[in-house]
């Protein structure tokens, strides 16, 4: 159909949202309560324009024949900028907190604000994510998100009119609910409403205190994100800049959990081939993710048993470190602190847990460690590329590529092959666990049997997948689209493209790798030699294997 | 009254014998329209849910009287409920629907054991296959009155209101098309259907305020309001009127004929005619502040303007109301209200600067006498 936008006339398609049509022609309209992959909710009332003079919603309105269209005159601006103000009375922006709204305010004109807050709320202090109600603007994306995408309906709306707003069911706090941290809620909250529990005032005096030995292990979704928060373009590969700011910081050394990860690997698909050689439990679930642990502890108690008992790789090489590190070093390992930096809010919550002895003190997300390295004043994109720590820095690229979606379901393929035909697996790369599909599947034969696989990514494909999991032998799931690029403690970020940039790094990361096979790593034949003997030993079982529990909803 | 002719299942006899597009040709030449107050063609609603693709349709009743100074559908409830349910019958009948809902207002509770029965006596007579009406009860809110909160409330979510389209005619209840019509409606449906001297011109009017005879009254489009004013008997001489709380205050004036159109040159709306008189002894300032407290309350919370801008209104009205205001805030006032109604969601968004924009532009003195009281403090002051 035709209409006009702006004076301009244009072929339109009249299926599309006039928003959709706005943005295809180039025009810019502000949004707040919108977000493309969720059913538009119309609330904020910020993406206004005019269609006949009538202002209307432009996220949720579709063109007429031979409207008229108009984008930017004094009357929509004007009802844009009124609905800010009444939105946030107060707007606070500080540079570093690059908040979404603050770039609303500027397109909107809106400076000064004639209406005082009438908020006043008790912020909630969860153990992983906080909530301030204060700061909230009601557009409802955390709410959606958490349903929609998560599937988990943690929070909703409560109250009416002036008194809406965002909390978990009877105004529970959020630690007291079922929640899984997965932290997407913060990625999605335009204002910064919403954000991890900071460990960074608990890690700055571990740092400081000459007693300790201040560890850190990062996780492999790191080095594709963090970059980011330095102004680098999305998938920018900053492996040896981390390691470098890490050192300037003050840790004593910097491990690399991809070794957790190949340990796990090694782990994991020993015991997926056990399961299969002897009738257990089938499917096998993946348990690195442990939003995805407290998601089917929550909900799923009928699954506890296909859970693998693997440690996450961040809690393996946590334990490794104040065991296996801590003797060969000649360190006291009460004196040892184990810092995760972790694209995960999750990770606060499982190195608490009361049913793991966790080696991981402290866990950082990306966004606290880039606010520690500015702290710190380190010049993060000057520094040069530095190589972890060798004592437990060696890793290959099937531990990389666990920050992606089916990375884990890959890499232990990869070995399990090998462990059950003493033979390599000849295509290294399997597509069709690759990429951004919600879930994937696909089938190898291991001596003889078939072994279908499965993957899913987000919550509410989580959900699912778990209805035909009877289908599959081996299933991954990651809570967070994506994976833990992802993740909840990764960097905001507001181009959809950019979890496929990250995850391209990391893939590109595993394709230049020397090793891409986690059981060929020498530094894990070493550990396994030196301390554990062989997978699933009685030693293994020890350090590197977990239970779980059945959580009430209420 | 016409209200309170019982149809006796007669205009569902006739209904069937007329057949479905019998029944339509027959409301569209009767003229019948809604009378919840948006005065839109039944006809017309219930052609466009029969004729939407779905394998169910519904029919939902609406009794969630919540306007203040509304009160006819209680009366006709309590009064001529049958005809009501035979109303909701003829509907089914005529869409095609089988499960019937009737979202009764939670403060109309105790009309409810009476009605079950009422309900339960009709379908056993009416016979209609499958066909079942249940009463499912309000919590309270207002919102819930609008169309779309009152279908997010029946299917168990929150009561907020949705942007349309889709309308809940082609896409209601549980995604399939819902005819929703107010309780006078379905009740004059059947008897539209039944009588042929039925009068398409007579309204129900709720009458309450600074009157003697509160009450419910029915009388034809273009009524003087001098032979309304005769009825309801004021104490004192009127000085405005006010149409529920969304339609705006307006001066009486005692040779207007109430008609749409004769409202709406007052930039007022009808409504479903329920008439709040106010008399001289008030300052329409402090009715308007009554109102602003209502939509404060009772706004749903979802969007922006209403959410944000009902309790702004109401501040700058106290404000005005302690004597404290100034030009400006009514200026801010204007403008809140204005912008409201512009950009809201819904039509209790889109409604609820009326009485502020109607009060300023019938009464200013009344909001002059409030701003000179802050200019005699401050001058006092000075001294």
């Amino acid at each position: 159909m035709k209409i006009k936008l702006n004076g301009k006339e244009i072929e339109a398609d009249g299926g599309k949202s006039l928003l959709d049509t706005c943005r295809e022609n180039g025009i810019n309209v502000p949004t707040l309560c919108y977000h493309a992959s969720l059913f538009p909710e119309a609330r904020c009332r910020v993406c206004l324009v005019e269609m006949d003079g009538k202002l209307v919603t432009s996220c949720s309105t579709k063109p007429r024949e031979g409207a008229s269209i108009i984008t930017n005159n004094e009357h929509v601006l004007k009802a844009r900028r009124l609905n800010m103000e009444l939105m946030v009375p107060q707007p606070s922006c500080k540079k570093e907190d690059d908040l979404e709204v603050c770039g609303i305010y500027e397109e909107v004109g809106m400076r000064t604000a004639r209406f005082a807050s009438i908020k006043e709320y008790k912020p909630d202090l969860g153990a992983a994510v906080i909530r301030d109600n204060n700061k909230c603007i009601n557009c409802g994306r955390c709410v959606r998100v958490c349903a929609d995408i998560q599937g988990v309906y943690a929070i909703d709306f409560a109250s009416r009119a002036h008194n809406e707003h965002v909390t978990p069911y009877s105004e529970k706090h959020l630690a007291d609910v079922a929640c899984i941290r997965c932290g997407q809620c913060i990625l999605n909250c335009p204002v910064g409403a919403i954000s991890e529990r900071s460990h960074i005032e608990e890690v700055v005096a571990a740092l400081d205190d000459n007693e300790k030995h201040v560890v850190a292990q990062v996780a492999p979704s790191i080095r594709a994100a963090l970059g980011e928060l330095f102004g680098m373009p999305a998938g920018t590969l900053v492996t040896g800049k981390t390691v470098a700011a890490l050192r300037r910081c003050g840790f004593d050394k910097v491990f690399d959990v991809d070794l957790g990860a190949d340990i796990t690997i090694m782990e994991e698909a020993s015991e997926l081939l056990r399961r299969v050689e002897k009738n257990g439990v089938l499917p096998m679930i993946t348990t690195c993710c442990p939003g995805w642990i407290l998601m089917m502890e929550f909900f799923y108690h009928g699954l506890i048993e296909n859970m693998s008992t693997c440690k996450s790789p961040h809690e393996m090489l946590g334990m490794l470190i104040k065991t296996y590190y801590a003797k060969k070093a000649g360190i006291d390992p009460k004196k040892i602190v184990v810092v995760s930096i972790m694209p995960c809010t999750a990770k606060k919550f499982e190195s608490t847990r009361p049913e793991m002895e966790s080696g991981v003190d402290y866990v950082l997300t990306t966004r606290e460690l880039a606010r520690l390295v500015k702290m710190r004043k380190v010049d993060f994109a000057t520094l040069p590329d530095e190589e972890f720590d060798p004592a437990l820095g060696i890793s290959t690229g099937a531990g990389v590529i666990f920050g992606a979606t089916g990375g884990v379901m890959e890499a232990a393929l990869r070995t399990a092959h090998f462990l059950a035909t003493g033979k390599e697996l000849e295509k290294l790369e399997v597509a069709e666990i690759r990429g951004m599909k919600g879930i994937k599947e696909g089938k190898i034969t291991l001596n003889g049997k078939e072994i279908r696989f499965a993957c899913a990514h987000g919550g509410a494909n989580a959900r699912k997948l778990m209805e035909r999991k009877d289908d599959y032998h081996f299933i991954e799931v990651m809570a967070c689209p994506g994976g833990c690029i992802g993740g909840g403690g990764q960097p905001i970020y507001r181009d959809p493209d950019t979890l496929r940039k990250r995850t391209e790094a990391l893939y590109s990361a595993d394709r230049s790798s020397k090793l891409r096979r986690s059981h060929q790593n020498p530094v894990v034949k070493q550990i396994y030699k030196e301390m554990l003997g062989a997978p699933l030993s009685e030693k293994a079982e020890e350090l590197l294997h977990t239970h779980y529990v059945k959580r009430d909803r209420f | 009254m016409q209200i309170l002719r019982q149809t006796k299942l007669e205009a569902l006899e006739k209904a069937r014998s007329l057949g479905s597009d019998g029944v339509l040709a027959l409301l569209e030449k009767r003229g019948l329209e809604g009378r919840g107050g948006a005065a839109f063609s039944t006809a017309k609603k219930w052609r466009g849910s029969r004729d939407a693709p779905a394998d169910e349709r519904f029919i939902v009743c609406n009794a969630d009287e919540g306007e203040p100074g509304t009160f006819k559908d209680k009366f006709i409830i309590r009064h001529n409920a049958e005809t009501m349910i035979e109303g909701i019958l003829i509907a089914a009948y005529t869409v095609g629907a089988k499960r019937c809902f009737i979202y009764l207002r939670g403060e109309y509770d105790y009309l409810r054991p009476r009605l079950e029965g009422q309900i339960a006596d009709v379908l056993a007579r009416a016979k209609m296959e499958g066909v079942t009406i249940e009463i499912v009860r309000g919590a309270g809110a207002y919102i819930c009155g609008e169309a779309t909160a009152l279908l997010q409330s029946i299917q168990g979510f929150r009561g907020t209101s949705m942007y349309k389209p889709p309308n809940p005619t082609t896409c209601g209840l549980w995604g399939k098309p819902t005819v929703i019509n107010n309780v006078e409606t379905l009740t004059c449906a059947a008897q539209a259907v039944l009588f042929e001297d039925w009068n398409n011109s007579l309204r129900l009017f709720s009458l309450s305020g600074n009157i003697k005879n509160a009450g419910v009254y029915e009388f034809p489009l273009g009524v003087r309001m001098s032979t309304v004013i005769d009825v309801a008997r004021p104490a004192r001489k009127l000085k405005a009127m006010s149409f529920g709380c969304f339609g705006g205050i307006m001066p009486v004036d005692e040779n207007m004929q109430i008609t749409p159109e004769a409202v709406c040159r007052e930039n007022c709306h009808h409504g479903a005619y329920s008439v709040i008189f106010i008399d001289e002894g008030n300052n329409v300032v402090d009715v308007s502040y009554s109102i602003a407290k209502f939509y404060t309350y009772e706004s749903c919370g979802k969007c922006t303007p209403c959410r944000e801008g009902t309790i702004r209104m109401l501040n700058l009205l106290k404000k005005i109301r302690s004597g404290k205001g100034v030009k400006k805030d009514l200026q801010t006032l204007r403008e809140l209200a204005v912008h409201i109604q512009e950009t809201a969601l819904c039509g209790l968004g889109q409604t609820c600067g009326n009485h502020v924009l109607t009060s300023m532009e019938h009464f200013p003195k009344d909001y002059e006498y409030y701003l000179k009281k802050n200019e005699a403090g401050e001058s006092k002051e000075k001294k």
